[in-house]
């Protein structure tokens, strides 16, 4: 069976290990039940807790900064893969109505994005990809791109999503696995907006984010808005990162924001911080997993720069101390009219996921997600 | 809790019977979740992070064990209804699923075994290649439980369309479907990919 499914079954991820409380937790509850003792019980619920790790920064790479930063001026070549065009043939640059290069401080040009309209964000990124076999990880190393995202403004509409590969990046003491190179050129994603049954505190559209309240207390309270998980202070400082990356927000949300984290146990402030652009900001960062986690913002404007990972905990990251593992830019924000062409784009499945039940006869409602197995075969 | 004689009779009895006799004893039940809760933990971690398939599990035996009565005991093996279970009760983590899925090749992957194993960071789009995690999410979510039944377990075609509830046909003319359809979403990337993985 070597073909796409044999794909899927040769990078099966690893599982972790059932937790022995989690297993005396679930049969106790089993027996409980057996023994008439009906509890009520209901799973957790963590409304926005998907949130959680989305772009937990973490990880990876190779030796330091310095690398880091060389490594970065042969993004700008003729790198990796100039396959399948590039999202600047598609580029709708005539509908282009404002634009803002993030880089040097934004001198006060704020957008005015519309309902209707698409924020675009571009952006180059590194991180850590993995492969795991029947043995364990099988490769890592660092997979690098080039995204260009196109998001409604209201999240009433879908968006797109263009995504290149770029040269891949050796992770330290692992070899660069032949996979690595596989992913050369660019394809086109369907993104769903806003999906009808999610709450709204799952938004990420402008509409709904620009009118969060601007003040650091009250944005505070929304970066912890996810209950549940055992780190919520982890988790608030992903949600900050959830809640800029590919995103715009007005100034006042940006600032508040800013903030908020600020006050996030663990979160500690540093200016200087370089992101894979190499435009200097005021870094935000959490230690976690031996990975110090870095968002960096433009001091004066607040727009969002970058993402940094560096190790600080040789063991528990399992890459010298030091090594940058996590790289990243936002390079240009713009609001424009409408969506470029796009061909052949992948479609996003998303809204389904929650819509759509697993098979046509079995009925995952809550009270019984039981299927008869009667007339199966 | 459990009686001395079913503890006696349960490992030795195949998963029909177990579901059979646990109709008079209840509690002989959890030799049902001893024998297949990891199985079904790993599948859920899999596909939906270890925090939250916890939760699966616990939801999983329960709703297996208030259907029991259903159970078809025809069949000695309960491994495909419980996956088939598994797949409705994950449905509705689904909101979960979909983020990792949509971020696509934007997350970096978690390490396992580098931290406390309770990461709720440890989710398959992350630890899948990015291309395959952005060919995942071009399926459906029907498609998705199919492939990844058939991709991250060891069930038969047959047990397959049996945790599904469909014919053993309409498994394999599904997977037809999906077949194309990853080809198309990796070859889209890279037709390289097509090649047959050493």
């Amino acid at each position: 069976m070597s073909d796409e499914i044999q794909q899927f079954t040769d990078a099966r991820p690893s599982a972790p290990p059932y937790p022995e409380r989690a297993r005396r937790a679930a049969r106790d509850r089993l027996l409980d039940e057996a023994a008439g003792r009906r509890r009520s019980w209901r799973p957790r619920l963590r409304p926005g807790w998907q949130a959680v790790g989305a772009f937990a920064l973490t990880v990876t790479m190779v030796g330091g900064v310095a690398v880091a930063l060389s490594s970065w001026s042969q993004r700008s070549g003729p790198a990796a893969g100039a396959g399948a065009g590039t999202p600047g043939t598609a580029d709708p640059a005539s509908a282009a109505t404002e634009s803002v290069a993030v880089a040097p401080p934004v001198q006060g040009a704020e957008l005015n994005p519309r309902p209707g309209q698409y924020i675009a964000v571009e952006s180059e990124t590194m991180y850590t990809s993995e492969s795991f076999g029947a043995a364990g990880i099988t490769g890592r190393y660092l997979y690098r791109t080039h995204r260009k995202i196109w998001k409604s403004v209201d999240g009433n509409a879908a968006g797109l999503l263009w995504i290149e590969g770029r040269a891949p990046k050796k992770f330290p003491g692992w070899p660069l696995p032949a996979e690595a190179e596989n992913w050369k050129g660019g394809g086109w994603n369907e993104i769903a907006g806003h999906c009808p049954s999610w709450p709204d505190d799952t938004r990420t559209d402008y509409a709904y984010l620009s009118k969060l309240p601007a003040d650091p207390a009250a944005m505070r309270a929304y970066l912890y808005r996810t209950r549940g998980g055992d780190n919520p202070d982890q988790q608030a400082f992903t949600t900050l990162g959830d809640t800029f990356l590919e995103n715009y927000l007005p100034r006042a949300q940006r600032q508040a924001l800013f903030e908020a984290a600020k006050t996030i146990p663990g979160v500690e402030e540093k200016a200087g911080v370089k992101d894979s652009a190499g435009r200097e900001g005021v870094a935000l960062g959490r230690v976690s997993r031996g990975i110090l986690e870095q968002r960096i913002f433009d001091p004066e404007t607040f727009m969002f720069l970058g993402e940094r990972g560096t190790v600080v905990d040789a063991k528990i990251a399992e890459a010298p101390a030091g090594s940058v593992l996590a790289l990243t830019a936002q390079l240009k924000v713009s609001v424009v009219d409408a969506l470029p062409e796009a061909k052949d784009a992948s479609k996003d499945g998303s809204c389904e996921m929650t819509a759509e039940p697993a098979s046509p006869s079995a009925d995952p409602s809550p009270a019984d997600p039981t299927p008869t197995t009667s007339g199966a075969s | 809790m459990v009686g001395a004689q079913a503890l006696l009779d349960g490992p030795t009895l195949d998963d029909s019977t177990v579901i059979t006799r646990s109709l008079d004893q209840p509690e002989l039940f959890a030799v049902l979740f001893d024998r297949h809760a990891d199985e079904i933990f790993r599948y859920a971690a899999r596909r939906l992070g270890g925090e939250i398939a916890e939760d699966v599990v616990a939801e999983v035996f329960l709703a297996a064990f208030r259907g029991r009565a259903r159970y078809d005991r025809s069949r000695p093996d309960a491994r495909p209804w419980l996956y088939g279970i598994a797949t409705n009760v994950a449905a509705r983590h689904r909101r979960a699923e979909r983020r990792r899925t949509r971020i696509m090749a934007r997350v970096p992957a978690e390490r396992p075994g580098s931290f406390d194993d309770r990461s709720v960071e440890r989710v398959t789009a992350e630890q899948l290649q990015p291309r395959l995690a952005g060919a995942l999410a071009a399926l459906s979510a029907r498609e998705r439980d199919l492939l990844l039944l058939v991709a991250w377990t060891d069930l038969s075609y047959e047990d397959v369309a049996q945790a599904l509830q469909v014919p053993i046909g309409t498994v394999r003319s599904r997977l037809h479907r999906v077949r194309a359809k990853l080809r198309r979403a990796l070859g889209g990337i890279d037709p390289l990919s097509m090649e047959p993985q050493a």
